[in-house]
């Protein structure tokens, strides 16, 4: 069993140590007047909904990369990718779901269409991760799915955007082209953490794309027991 | 065959098929009567609550039963069957369409028996209006006979398409959900059906859209 490079090793360790840091900044910001404590699980929902936006847009691009080249790599990008955005995205749900009881009162609002449109982007790109396993075979996984990492990015704009089409609890972007609205101290945190946090996820996703190009190679490899023939009925009955 | 003609004789032929097998008629739609029937019996005796969630359950039995619909048995193609229509040079994109067309007539006519059972189960206190609803209505169902295509498609072959295509369509056919309860809530509260009727319509636009840039991939992805 081949180790994983040692640029992938150091590309680990920063991102724990980025993690770390992003966490202790967070963990000294300034708070909100009206939130309080509340207010830090922020720089880590905002992050995690940001970066689960660009695992997808990657996984999109992956996709169409694999149908115009064919090359495994490209498949393998969207698949990691795909896996490592639903886990943002389950981050996203559980920190903005515990941030919401404590400061909205409630876990969960079904008059929000940003809730209710990241709870179905994540469920759409779990149908994707079953559908790839739904086949032993990678081109026919690949073919696939890479049609429906196309066909779901299109929810991103949409879950973005939501706060600013329809009238909701959430509130809009804090952070615009013209600006952010929340003191420098609290900004330099917040983007920190996403810094932090976008290392993790480069990390995780060569991580888990060296795992995919191992199990690749391993289930080429004769497996043990393979030249073993069981004798047939016909051959037993001639004995 | 002109494109036109081809989707006409994939349509027809789903719909021969339908009628030798009756999947949808004999055995969905029954199924999709009893799940309306249920619902009621779970909630008790409360007939005010059943008379104001009866077009909502309505549309959560299409919304589910669609599912059924699109990925019938009866319209399942063979490997073979597929690589001879990919030979004889059949636009994908025309395929998609007359099968998507025969989907919508079947979820139409399910509609169509569903909604004087969801009257009568449930007696809803319907605008008078309510004639206007069926335009987002019928809209709605073509859109999901759209998407159930499409999941069917991308699942054909596979050993767990009947449970996988729903995972797949049932967030994405949310929108039709919403706009088709929608429209006649918004009558009921003396609003109008027109935001409705633009989501549905934008969502079907943009799965014909959708369908017409993957056709042909879809068609390699399954042979």
């Amino acid at each position: 069993m081949s180790k994983p490079t040692p640029w992938l090793r150091v590309l680990q360790l920063l991102a724990l140590v980025a993690v770390a840091v992003g966490l202790a900044m967070a963990l000294r910001a300034p708070v909100d007047a009206f939130q309080g404590e509340y207010s830090r699980i922020m720089h880590v929902h905002v992050p995690t909904s940001w970066l689960a936006f660009l695992a997808f847009g990657i996984t999109a691009l992956g996709s169409i990369v694999w149908r115009i080249r064919r090359h495994r790599r490209w498949d393998r990008l969207a698949s990691a990718s795909a896996e490592l955005g639903v886990l943002f995205t389950a981050m996203s749900l559980a920190t903005g779901s515990l941030w919401g009881g404590a400061v909205w009162g409630t876990y969960w609002d079904w008059a929000d269409p940003r809730m209710a449109t990241t709870a179905l982007m994540f469920f759409v790109y779990l149908g994707y991760l079953a559908l790839r396993r739904t086949t032993d075979d990678p081109e026919t996984a690949a073919s696939r799915s890479s049609l429906l990492g196309i066909i779901a990015v299109v929810q991103v704009p949409l879950v973005y955007f939501s706060v600013n089409l329809f009238r909701s609890l959430h509130q809009t972007q804090s952070i615009r082209p013209d600006g952010a609205t929340m003191p420098t101290e609290m900004l330099v945190a917040m983007l920190a953490n996403l810094a932090a946090l976008t290392v993790l996820y480069v990390a995780l996703l060569a991580t888990r794309m060296w795992v995919m190009r191992r199990e690749e190679a391993v289930a080429l490899e004769p497996a043990a027991g393979t030249g073993v023939v069981p004798p047939r009925l016909e051959e037993v009955g001639d004995a | 065959m002109n494109f036109g003609r081809q989707v006409a004789e994939f349509c027809r032929r789903d719909l021969l098929t339908e009628r030798r097998a009756g999947e949808v008629i004999s055995i969905v739609t029954p199924f999709g009567a009893v799940a309306l029937m249920s619902f009621p019996l779970a909630f008790g005796i409360d007939s005010a609550l059943i008379s104001r969630v009866g077009p909502a359950v309505f549309w959560v039995v299409v919304f589910l039963f669609t599912m059924q619909i699109a990925l019938r048995h009866s319209a399942a193609e063979r490997p073979h069957q597929r690589a001879v229509i990919a030979l004889l040079g059949v636009d994908p994109f025309a395929r998609l369409m007359g099968r998507t067309l025969a989907a919508a007539v079947l979820i139409l006519v399910f509609m169509a028996v569903l909604f004087p059972a969801m009257i009568l189960f449930y007696s809803p206190d319907l605008p008078e209006a309510w004639p206007l609803a069926l335009v987002p209505g019928v809209l709605a169902g073509i859109g999901l006979a759209q998407v159930g295509t499409l999941a069917a498609e991308i699942t054909a072959g596979l050993r767990t398409r009947t449970t996988l295509a729903p995972l797949i369509v049932a967030p994405l056919a949310v929108p039709l959900l919403i706009a088709g309860s929608q429209a006649l809530e918004s009558l009921a509260s003396g609003g109008s059906i027109l935001p409705w009727t633009v989501l549905v319509v934008a969502t079907d636009l943009a799965l014909a859209v959708i369908g017409a840039a993957i056709a042909r991939p879809l068609e390699e992805a399954s042979l």
